[in-house]
């Protein structure tokens, strides 16, 4: 079985937004909406820490560490459980999906999701070029949509956009089943929670604090993480523009 | 002055007042179709809700007409089943008034629907899980059971003066003895169908742990108290209007003695229930003893105020005092208050649920409404909501449905024959009589209808 899953690694992010913006344009998301947000965990402004700044030399007190959130897949999944129409439903490779000809819009998955990870089509999609870009089913006005973990993309053996496009390799994308992957390992080897667990969603996502993942950087000779799949199978339809053809 | 035809039917004609009454419920239905046709073609973009506050006044007021759908059926049932006739000349009319809420409430999620088209899903792949699945299923069943109740109660009436909606059945002393047993097994139904009904509304929210105070055990039995209280108030409001307008009857000692019972179900539900709520918090959450009181005494917005003032502290000063409390005036303002104390529970409710993220760290959540070029703000990191203009027309619209249900009821359905008129109550009277001094046949003592004209007017 497959059972896909996110490491992120909370400590080699570095806040550039560039994950949010690659899945905005490779899923077609409304300008006035987001699948995947960068938080900033510090002060009460984006991008502001929280704490003094060090008048005197070293007694500072500022600190700042940025949150990228999407749809965390849980395995326990709420979202799931209270849509009436079996809409949105968990698929057998852990991804939680969301079948836009059934949704009628009644958002009580928005009221389940303690992440808020799903946003609502309450007014037409307005999108960057208007008719986007063709790699993603359109979602018309009245439905709820959100991250699908790139399901086009895995499709032709790609990671997710936001995996491919994140600078600092602070996201691992892999089979949580499978021992050998590095997302396994890593879940495994390093510090990783799982947001607001307290609630027994069991997310599909896990983020590392405190000790910093290697990423996919070389430890002596041995190649720590995987390389990013950012080159397609060559049958397949590149989604990336198709630099990597 | 009653032909045999329109014998029991407490609205034979519409007269003046009664035209302008249905045209004004035409002018509030027709507007509320076109607010509706506006929102469809401009999308949910037109209403107040945006991506963190998700459900509105549509939701609110769903909650508020299950509540109101309870009172006529449990008025109506509870009596039956226990055997006793005093209640009889409410019977009838507290059914209509069940179902015409019902029907409102099943009618306000079509338009908090993104896409209503789909709505047949609930029966082409529903997910049995979903409690609001399990609220469409009974949602469904108690409509459809109000209607059966309220034909069973009233066919021999419908059937004595020829109306077709007797489908065939015969008026016969026996047949009423035969309809009178199945009466009681109905209300052996309708009870734990209330029961569900509400409590399954309620589980709606108390299994949601992702919004703050909804993931609560009371919440459900919260619904069914509020079901009581807001249900009674709007038997007793509709019931003293009906009295001043038709020529329905609403017996004088069941007044103060009805307003007693609602203000013992205020006092559960706003005096025991929220205190058995909120003390535990307030008890965990601080330290000395005058903090802990001020937490679990004074609430943090203005719906609970309105909730727990207008809604509880004002009816029960009306309805303690058995001197007001035989005042019409009272009985009927204190029913008020409490209904609108109910609609802001429900307000309150869905506040603490979308007001406050789980995790609320700058920017927030893209509300997903605030679009208006490269230089828009598009996060929120709280919830706040206010109903649009056009959510209030359909909201209104469809309220005046259920009002139009109900008075087109009234001419229809004979729910005050002559042999049910207010002398029932009179049958297995106990204190009535003893305990207040009000005649028992319907008719007014001088000063009351004095007291009624205010009302009327009110």
């Amino acid at each position: 079985m497959t059972d896909y899953g996110m490491v992120i690694d909370l400590e080699r992010c570095i806040g550039c937004n560039a994950c949010a913006v690659s899945c905005s344009q490779e899923n077609n998301v409304s300008l006035d909406k987001q699948w995947n947000r960068i938080l900033t965990e510090g002060g009460d402004a984006m991008d502001t820490p929280e704490g003094s700044y060090p008048e005197n030399g070293r007694d500072g007190t500022l600190s700042m560490n940025h949150l990228p959130l999407a749809c965390q897949h849980c395995d326990n999944a709420p979202c799931v459980k209270v849509c009436p129409v079996n809409a949105t439903y968990k698929r057998d490779d852990g991804i939680v999906e969301i079948d836009y000809d059934k949704c009628m819009g009644c958002r009580y998955c928005m009221s389940a999701c303690p992440y808020n990870a799903r946003v609502f089509n309450f007014d037409d999609p307005k999108t960057l070029p208007t008719d986007g870009t063709g790699n993603v089913e359109e979602r018309k006005r009245g439905v709820v949509e959100k991250c699908t973990f790139c399901s086009h993309r895995l499709e032709e053996d790609l990671d997710p956009a936001c995996t491919v496009a994140c600078p600092a390799d602070a996201r691992i994308f892999g089979d949580l089943d499978d021992e050998e992957s590095t997302a396994s390992r890593y879940v495994e080897k390093y510090e990783t929670e799982q947001l607001l667990d307290e609630l027994e969603t069991d997310p599909n996502t896990y983020y590392i604090r405190g000790e910093m993942s290697p990423g996919r950087t070389r430890s002596g000779n041995e190649l720590e993480g995987t390389e990013k799949k950012d080159v397609g199978n060559p049958n397949g339809v590149a989604t990336d523009g198709g630099d990597g053809q | 002055m009653s032909s045999a035809s329109d014998a029991g039917v407490v609205v034979p004609r519409f007269g003046t007042r009664g035209k302008a009454w249905l045209a004004l419920l035409g002018v509030l239905i027709v507007a509320g179709l076109g607010a509706w046709a506006y929102q469809l073609q401009q999308g949910l973009a037109v209403t107040g809700m945006d991506n963190v506050f998700s459900w509105g006044l549509y939701i609110m007021l769903f909650v508020l007409f299950i509540g109101l759908s309870a009172g006529g059926l449990i008025i109506s049932s509870a009596p039956k089943f226990f055997h006793s006739k005093r209640y009889d000349s409410l019977a009838a009319l507290g059914v209509l008034l069940s179902l015409g809420c019902i029907v409102v409430a099943g009618l306000l999620i079509l338009p908090d629907l993104g896409s209503p088209s789909r709505v047949t899903g609930f029966l082409t792949s529903p997910d049995p899980r979903s409690p609001m699945v399990w609220d469409f299923g009974i949602v469904l069943l108690y409509g459809l059971f109000n209607v059966g109740y309220l034909w069973l109660l009233t066919r021999r009436d419908l059937a004595k003066m020829g109306s077709r909606l007797a489908f065939g059945v015969e008026d016969t002393p026996a047949g009423r003895e035969r309809d009178r047993k199945r009466a009681f097994w109905a209300a052996a139904i309708a009870m734990p169908l209330a029961v569900g009904l509400h409590s399954v509304t309620g589980w709606i929210f108390a299994t949601q742990i992702g919004r703050g105070d909804w993931f609560n055990p009371l919440v459900a039995p919260m619904f069914i108290m509020k079901a009581l209280v807001s249900g009674l108030a709007l038997l007793l409001v509709t019931g003293i209007l009906v009295d001043r307008f038709t020529r329905f009857r609403f017996p004088r000692e069941l007044v103060p003695e009805l307003g007693k019972l609602l203000g013992i179900f205020v006092a559960v539900h706003v005096v025991y229930l929220v205190a058995a709520e909120r003390l535990p918090h307030a008890w965990a959450a601080h330290f000395e003893f005058w903090s802990i009181t001020s937490a679990f005494l004074v609430g943090d917005t203005i719906h609970f105020w309105l909730w727990t003032l207008i809604g509880g502290v004002l009816p029960i000063a009306l309805l303690a005092v058995p001197s007001l409390r035989r005042r019409i005036k009272a009985v009927f303002v204190a029913s008020v208050a409490a209904i609108v104390g109910i609609l802001f529970e429900g307000v309150y409710l869905i506040f603490t649920g979308y007001h406050d993220l789980n995790i609320d760290a700058a920017p927030g959540v893209t509300t997903g409404t605030d679009y208006t070029g490269l230089e828009a703000d598009i996060w929120a990191t709280t919830g706040s909501y206010t109903p649009t203009i056009v959510e209030v027309m359909v909201a209104v619209g469809l309220v005046a449905v259920g009002a139009l249900i109900v008075t087109l009821g009234l001419r229809v359905v004979p729910i005050q024959p002559d042999d049910r008129t207010p002398v029932s109550a009179e049958r297995d009277d106990t204190t009535a009589t003893t305990a207040d001094p009000v005649a028992t046949d319907g008719g007014r003592r001088p000063e009351d209808e004095a007291d009624a004209e205010v009302t009327g007017d009110a």
